[in-house]
Order: structure tokens, then sequence, then C-alpha cells
């Protein structure tokens, strides 16, 4: 756990000089505990047992996992039999490319279209009235249970009954069969995911477009750049901390994705859009494979510590 | 800070109006005949007869009945789960057939004969043999050969596939799949399709394909657990459905399960298919159909090997071990037994397995299939291979032949697929596959 | 090009963003009024043609969902609740009392860390400690698993809030003479209510839409939750897609509201403190 502890974004420069904190302190070395100030003390007596208390529960399934993944399923321990056969499971390469597929599908989208909405909007929606109704629009996706995204999206896409099928037959197409063709059914579980996001990146754009002053935009302007000229030099140095924001959050809940996926496809057709979290719960609850199940999900974890750690250095410095 | 107030005022009613409504439906507890039987069921036709019955029962006993729903694969799972859990949840399970090798094999059911329920001969053999564990006959996985047999479940609904067309277009139904093939051919047209194949991944398209396999003459597994599914009858089977009958079905028989199949044949855009008794009067013939009293139905038409094999699909009834009313849950079960309540069962879109009930006059009209059930019972109609990694295999075989319908891979890759994960499959899992 | 161009251009693409963003949602509440012989048409309809409640009737009456959805609020509220008081506790002390940066980096990036969980891989082993522990099917299970799972979300959150009080304020309270606790009731938990309570919407929301650890660990009405059901609704024999639709609009209309409610702080709290609120 140490990778985690000092590293990352939150391990800040030495180059710069200590940060102070907000009663003034500045970078102590370790001191002994009567050293330390009654203040940092009680900090300490609040902090540590309950932290304390949540990293040891929360600790505990990873350890079980592990102790899981190396025994037999008559709790024998048979070392990395188990890993083996997880590793050595042509699927989980499948369910990896799959998922790296959706990943590098959904994430641009978002972020371009998420990107492009809100330049459009500050540059053009000037009513604060029309802009407000619009940030609360762009709010409502962002509370919806993800199942209940399966439902609504389910309704569009069924063959017959959806609804984009009933109006391609009202106009003499053909039928598209978006949730058992491979390519269409990777389309049609991102799109649900864009739907649901995009507003969200928006918000956060059209916050950070916000912060841009008004008379830098002004000068370039009169020196006559163009849209596309003010964008790169300008505003998006006040967008980048908070692009590196929304792609570290983006990128985490895509690899994650479950739910949607589940109520839409179930994984298929075929293993088109059985991705990683959809490939463990057949493994752990179809095939009821716990010592497999249980290899890959220690395997996942570890490899996503180890995505944290390489992606939160980029994390900008506000998130100290 | 108003709305905050609101929002706390908000939060705090929903607590209230929750907690109330929680306390008023938490099982009541005192009183010695308040008894409360949870039945885990499955969601959909299958169990319509069983809704109907239960208040019934709590109107005649004083036993409350609770079911719980599920979706077919999430049903497996959940039970799975609350039988590792040796959880008293459910008092009563209904079960697929091919998922009793895993629940015996788990020791997680009673047996129900010491609770009062005897056999009798109104109800077909094979009935009472697809509930023992371990099976009368056929292969028997290695670790279960010991085992004494039990009865560990009661059929409740008398599922046998069988075969649909419409009658009013053709007199007479396919004799084998020749025909089914030529009919198809003849039939097909923008709108209506020559044959609907239920195709969705897994369950549903390995319960539509495997009466195929049999009437060809292949098959997953042979006496000794060895796969056959790559040999020659297989083989022809997989093509007949993913070529033959593919070319003349409807556009996306990938994502079809049985409600598309059944809406498809209901509102007159299909020709013929195979079916379960538990979708006909609810789907096939039910609310919104136009095609009452113009579908016809027989047994699996024979295949090149000059046998129809019909598949069963019997749901069950059983007791988990863990279960609290041990003794109420038999008695309920010894009352769907029962003649009488078999006739009610019937006239409440429940599928009998009493012979007698499926061959009365009296319910002929309404339920058309019912004798052509009665005889597929007695013939005795196939059942999937009892293994407990059925669910394992029928996942294998769903998603390969699910990729073939979609149109990503041939047959030879279906058969070449499957085999070689099933093998590896029952190998891991300590059966004497040799190949 | 010329401006009329460009900004009809301009206002036809916002318009048609907003329109595909709306239409779904219509549809879903259309779908949810219609009746179930509409249903069975062979060609949908854009609006129900006789609207009517009943399928909202059928999902919390007749399938008893509103046990579910009672004990979604109740896992949900407590969950929240426990999950607030839990990241206040730890968010504090690093906030405002000089712990050392490098045990308040380790507890940061732990929290962040979790972020790249994926749920399922947690399900397994969790799904063994609840049936050891006799919980399986029981409330509290899932009370226990969703504080732990939103603690992470939480404690940023918090942190993000309670960041933007500046110190003086406190300061000036001890300095007028009052003890700490007295500043932390009296002057910083005032202050800092709206961020815990948006923190609160967030976290529950989180909590509502949950549905893995729900589904695995639950197996009756007693103690499953509202999502499980609606997804038990997605069924493959039967077409009930009005219920199906209203079921998916009650598991939409709750956070919505709340996320109505407290909306001007909803995206600071989501951003973890770096947007302001405006």
């Amino acid at each position: 756990m140490s990778a985690i502890g000092s590293g990352g974004a939150l391990g800040a420069a030495e180059a710069t000089p200590p940060p102070s904190g907000p009663f003034g302190q500045t970078e102590r070395i370790r001191r002994s505990w009567s050293a330390r100030s009654r203040q940092e003390r009680l900090g300490l007596r609040l902090l540590l047992p309950v932290f304390g208390v949540v990293f040891v529960i929360a600790t505990i399934p990873f350890i079980l996992a592990v102790v899981r993944a190396l025994t037999s399923d008559n709790g024998a321990f048979i070392g990395v039999d188990n890993f083996s056969r997880a590793l050595g499971n042509p699927q989980l390469l499948e369910s990896l490319k799959q998922t790296a597929i959706y990943g590098s599908v959904v994430l641009p989208s978002e972020i371009l279209a998420g990107l492009g909405i809100a330049l459009l909007v500050h540059r053009t929606v000037h009513s604060p009235v029309l802009r407000a109704i619009i940030y609360v629009a762009a709010m409502i996706p962002i509370v919806i249970p993800q199942v209940a995204m399966g439902v609504v999206f389910r309704l569009l896409y069924i063959p017959d009954y959806g609804l984009i099928n009933a109006l391609l037959g009202q106009t003499g197409h053909d039928q598209i069969l978006w949730l058992s063709n491979s390519v269409l059914s990777i389309f049609a579980v991102a799109s649900v995911d864009i739907w649901q996001w995009t507003p969200f990146v928006y918000l956060v754009m059209f916050a950070g477009l916000q912060t841009v002053p008004p008379e830098s935009v002004e000068a370039a302007q009169l020196e006559g750049a163009g849209s596309w000229a003010q964008f790169r030099h300008i505003e998006l140095h006040y967008l980048r901390p908070l692009l590196l924001l929304v792609i570290f959050f983006r990128l985490a809940d895509v690899l994650r994705v479950f739910d949607h996926v589940y109520v839409l496809t179930g994984g298929g057709p075929g293993r088109t859009t059985e991705f990683l979290s959809l490939y463990l719960y057949r493994i752990a609850f179809r095939f009821f494979d716990l010592g497999q199940a249980s290899a890959l999900a220690v395997i996942v974890m570890a490899f996503m510590i180890a995505l944290y750690t390489v992606i939160s250095r980029f994390l900008p410095a506000e998130t100290r | 800070m108003q709305r905050m107030k609101a929002l706390a005022v908000f939060a705090a009613s929903a607590m209230v109006l929750a907690a109330c409504s929680a306390g008023n439906n938490t099982t009541a507890s005192g009183g010695g005949s308040n008894v409360t039987l949870t039945i885990a069921a499955v969601q959909g036709v299958e169990d319509t007869g069983l809704k109907a019955l239960a208040p019934m029962y709590t109107a005649k006993t004083g036993v409350k009945i609770n079911i719980v729903e599920a979706p077919y694969a999430d049903l497996y799972t959940k039970l799975v789960n609350a039988f590792q859990a040796n959880d008293a949840t459910y008092d009563l399970a209904m079960m697929d057939d091919p998922w009793m090798p895993k629940f015996g094999t788990m020791g997680a059911l009673t047996p129900l004969e010491p609770l009062g329920i005897q056999k009798d001969t109104d109800i077909a053999q094979v009935v009472w043999d697809v509930g023992t564990w371990p099976p009368p006959r056929g292969p028997v996985p290695p670790s279960e050969k010991d085992k004494t047999k039990a009865l560990l479940g009661v059929t409740i609904v008398g599922n046998v596939e069988m075969f649909m067309w419409r009658k009013d277009i053709t007199p007479s139904g396919p004799a084998s799949y020749d025909e089914v093939l030529s009919n198809a051919k003849a039939q097909n047209k923008s709108n209506f399709a020559g044959y609907i194949i239920r195709g969705k991944a897994t369950n549903p398209v390995v319960a539509d394909f495997l009466p195929i396999l049999w009437s060809f003459g292949g098959d997953v597994f042979d006496e000794n657990w060895n796969v056959v599914f790559d040999n020659a009858n297989s083989l022809a089977a997989v093509k007949f459905l993913v070529d033959d009958l593919k070319a003349v079905a409807q556009a996306d028989p990938a994502s079809s399960d049985a409600a598309e199949r059944d809406k498809a044949m209901a509102t007159g855009q299909g020709y013929q298919s195979s079916t379960w008794p538990g979708e006909v009067n609810t789907a096939v013939l039910g609310p919104g159909s136009t095609v009452v009293g113009k579908v016809g139905f027989e047994p699996i038409p024979a295949g090149p090997s000059g046998k129809g094999v019909g598949m069963m699909g019997n749901w069950m009834l059983g007791i988990p071990k863990a279960s609290k009313n041990q003794q109420a849950a038999a008695d309920f079960i010894k009352w769907m037994l029962q003649k009488d309540t078999q006739m009610t069962y019937a006239q409440n879109g429940g599928i009998p397995s009493r012979t007698s009930v499926l061959k009365d006059s009296s319910l002929q009209a309404a339920n058309p299939y019912f004798s052509v059930l009665a005889d597929a019972l007695q013939a005795p109609p196939n059942w999937r291979p009892r293994t407990d990694q059925w669910n394992n295999v029928e996942t294998i075989l769903g998603q390969e032949l699910n990729k073939a319908l979609a149109g990503q891979e041939s047959a030879d890759d279906v058969v070449k697929n499957a085999s070689s994960q099933i093998r590896t499959l029952m190998k891991q899992a300590g059966y004497p596959t040799a190949q | 090009m010329p401006l009329i161009v460009k900004r009809i251009l301009v206002w036809a693409a916002l318009t048609l963003t907003f329109v595909v963003f709306v239409f779904p949602l219509y549809y879903l509440v259309a779908t949810s009024l219609k009746t179930k012989a509409e249903l069975f048409q062979a060609v949908p309809t854009l609006y129900p043609h006789s609207p009517t409640l009943a399928p909202y009737g059928s999902v919390l009456f007749t399938r008893g969902f509103l046990q579910l959805l009672a004990n979604s609020v109740i896992v949900g509220i407590s969950a929240t609740a426990i999950a607030l008081v839990v990241a206040f506790a730890i968010c504090y002390p690093i906030t405002r009392l000089p712990v050392q940066r490098g045990t308040r980096n380790f507890v940061l990036n732990w929290a962040l860390s979790l972020r790249f969980l994926p749920p399922i891989a947690v399900v397994i082993p969790y799904f063994t400690i609840v049936r050891t522990i006799g919980l399986y099917n029981q409330l509290p299970a899932l009370v226990i698993v969703y504080t732990i799972f939103n603690l992470p979300l939480a404690i940023w959150m918090l942190k993000g809030f309670l960041e933007q009080i500046p110190a003086e304020v406190e300061e000036a309270a001890l300095v007028d003479g009052g003890t700490r606790l007295q500043a932390f009731r009296h002057v910083l938990l005032p202050l800092a209510s709206t961020g815990v309570l948006a923190a609160g919407v967030i976290v529950f929301a989180f909590d509502w839409a949950e549905f893995l650890f729900a589904f695995i660990l639950t197996a009756t009405p007693q103690s499953m939750t509202f999502p499980v059901g609606v997804q038990g609704l997605v069924t493959q024999f039967e077409i009930i897609w009005n219920d199906m639709a209203a079921g998916g609009v009650i598991a939409i209309l709750i956070p919505l509201v709340m996320m109505l409610l407290a909306r001007r702080y909803v995206l600071t709290g989501l951003t973890f403190g770096v947007i302001r609120e405006k």
C-alpha cells in the first residue's frame, strides 16, 4: 500500500517551498509524540482510530480474495493454480480487448462532445436564464441510476418494438439490429454512457470557461486571433486541470462499467459487450468458479492500484 | 438555506414513510399457524399458475405464501447463492430441471419422500425420474455414483417442447425437419418469417436447438461423458440451424427470445417454430393475438435419424435443506399434486403433469395442446445432460450458437470452439472426458 | 461564412443536442403511461393514446415494489448518514488540524485510488463475509457495504467543501475564548452544513442507484432494493414495458428531486471542490 501512500499527485513536488497549512505550520520531520503540538495530537487521536477501523474493514476483502485465490474449492492450498487458470483463459483477453474498445469509444466522445457543447454555449448563449436552464438540465443525467438508463435505452434499441427501429420501419428502412450486431452493440452500450456523462463533462468545462479572464480574450481578439487560436492559447490553459480531472473520473468509471450493460445486453451478443466487470461476474456468479474469480479479482485490484499510481501523477495540484 | 431545509424535511419524511411501509410488510410473527412460505420463482409465464393458486392455498389452510420472482439466469444465481449461504430465506425453490444436477451435487435439497410425497402412476414416470438425483438413467457424474437415489424435486410445470405451425395456411404440420425447411422456404416472405428462431444467448438458443440436435442423431455427450458435439451428426444439426433455417428466419434471430418469438407468432409475422406449453395460452394465443384458432401443435418433427426427440424442460419445486418450514413446504407440494388442484391449476394457466388431467376433455378446447403434451411425456422425451456443469456447458454452447446466428462465425467454428471449451471444462471438473 | 448562417447552425446544433438528451427521458415517461393493449400493437406509438397510471400501481402494489422502495430509502439514508459522520471525523483533522502531510496524503490517496476499483472484484469476498456473519439477505449488510463503498467519495467531497471555509473563522472563535468543540459546533458546522448536505445528496444518489451488491447480497423483498426490482422487470418472456418504464421513472424521480433541491452545490461536490460554487 505504500505505493499509494506518498506517491501520486498528493505527494507534491519538493521544488517549491513546502506549503503552509491552514494554521501556518510548515512541513516537519517526524518527531516524537510528545513533541507534537497539542492540536496535532488531537487530530491524530481523532483520525487514526476512525480511519484505522475503516481501513481494516475495507482491506479485509482484499486479503480474503487473495486467500481464496490461493486455495482450491475444498480449502486446500494450491498456490498459483487459480492465477494461471485465470490468466490462461483466452476469454480474459477478449474481455480486456472489448473493454479497451469500449473505453476508446466512450472517453473521447464524451470529452470532445462535452467540451464542444460547453464552448458553443459559452460563446453563443448569453442569456442567464437559458444558461441556468441548461445547467439544471445537464445535472439530471448524473443522478439517474444506471439500471434505469439501461431501461431507457432498451426502449429505444430493441428490435421490433424499440423506438428507433419503429421509426426506421415507418420510413421504409430495414431494421437495424442494435443489440445483436457485434459492432452496433458496442455502440449501443457506449451511447448510454455518453448520453449520461457528456452533460457532466459539459458542466465542468463550462464552469472552467467561466474562469477565463475576459481581458485576455479581448486582448487576443484585438490581435486578430480566430476562435480556434483563442481556444488553443487561452481557454485551454485554464481548462487543462479540469480536463485532467474529468479524464481521471471518467476513465475510472468506464473501466468499472457494469449495471447498464448488464441490463441492456447482458454481455452479448456472444461476448462482445462482456467487459471486464461482466466477465468477472460470469466467472463468479454463473460458473461459480470462485477460485478463478478470486484470482481475477486480485489481479484486477493490483492492476487498478498500478494504474492509479501512474495516472494520479497527472492530476492537477488543486486536488491536493 | 431554505432549499437545504426543504431537502432535510424531504429526507426525513421519506425515512418515516419508508419505515412505516417496511413495518407493514415484515412477515408477521406470533400465532402458531402463522407460517409463511417463501417461494423463489422464475419470472415469466411459467409461474402464472403458481401465482394463481397461492391465494387459494392461503384461503384453505391459512399458510401465507410469498412468491419472489427473478428472471431465469438471475434465479439460478440467487438460488446457488442462497444455498451456499445455507440461508433459510427460501422454503421452496422453483427449479428448471437442468439445474437439478448442480443442486443435487451441492446437497442443497431435502429428499421429498420422507416428507410424505408419494409417486403415483397417474403422473408419467419420466416426471418422477427427472426429479430424482442421482439420475436413474443416462450417464451419472463420477462424484455422484455412490449416492442413493432420492426424489428431490416435483414437477409443477410439465413442459415438453413442442412444435407449432399456422394450420390455417397448411392444414397438416411437418413430419420431418426436411419438411420444416421446405415449408419455411415456401412460406417465407418479408414480414412473415418461414421459421422463427429463438436465438438469444444462452439458455434460449440452447433450449431451442437441442431437439434439432437430437433429432439429427447428434448429442453433446455420450454415455461416458466424452464430448460428441463435433461429430458428423451434430455438425449437420448446427449447419441446419445457422445456415438453412437462418436463411428463412426473422431478421434478428440472435436477440430473439421467447417473448419476441411468441409476439411474432401472435401478430401473424411468423409461420412456424418450436414452443413451450407455458407460452401458448399466455403469449402465442394470449391477449392481443390475431391467430387464435389458427395454430396447430404437434410433437417435435423427425430428423434424418428418423426420430423426433422432444426435450423436457420441467419446472420443479424443491425444498432447500436450510428452510425452517420443511413439512409445511412439503404439504404445499402435496396439495399442488392433487388431481382437483391440478384441474384448477390448468384452468388458471398452469401446465399440469397428471395424465388424467391432460387428457380431460373439458380442458381440451381452451388448451388444444394438452393431449399432445400427455403423449409427449409418455414417449418419453429426452432431458438435458445431467451434470452439475450443465450451466457452464449451456453458456458455452449458447454463446457459440448465438455468435453464429449473429453472423460472427460459421457452423464449423461453433462445433470446434464449443467442443474444445467443453472438454476443458469437464476435465477440470473431474469428469472422465477422454477427448 | 456569414454570421447569420453561423448562428443558425449553432442554434440548430444546440437544439438538436437538447432534443437528443431530452427525448429518451420523454419516451420513458410516455411508455410508463401506456396501457398493456397499446404495447401489443405492431408499431409502437410516440405518445400514449389513453394515458393511465395503472403501470405505476402495478409496479408499486401488485408487484410489491413499494417494499423495495422503502428498503432503498432506508438503506440509502442510513448509509449516507453514517458515511457522512465517518467522513467528517476523517476530514476534520485533515483539513483543519495540523496533521502530518504523510498521513494526510496516505488517507487521501487511499480514498482516491478506490475510485478505480470495480465493485465486482469486491463483491466476491464480501459475499463470503456476509454469509459467514449471517447477514445474507438482511438490510444491515447493505448499509455496511454501502457506507464503506461510498466513504472515499464522501471524504473527498467533504474535503472540498471544508477547504473552502477559511481557517480564520474558527481561529476567531478560539481567540474569543471558546473551546475547539464550541468553535466546531457553532462556527464550522453551520458553515459546512450546505456542503455536508450536498455531499449527502450525492452519496445518497449513488447508494440509491447501486445495483450489484444489492443484487448479490439479497434474495427476497425483505431486503431487495429498488434497482434490483427494476432489473427484474427486464424479462425475457413477457412484454411488460409499461411496468418497466414506470419502475424506471420512479427510480429516477427520487434522487432527481433531491438533487434539484441541492443543485447549487452538486457540481462543487462532484469535482471535490475544484470548481467553486457559482
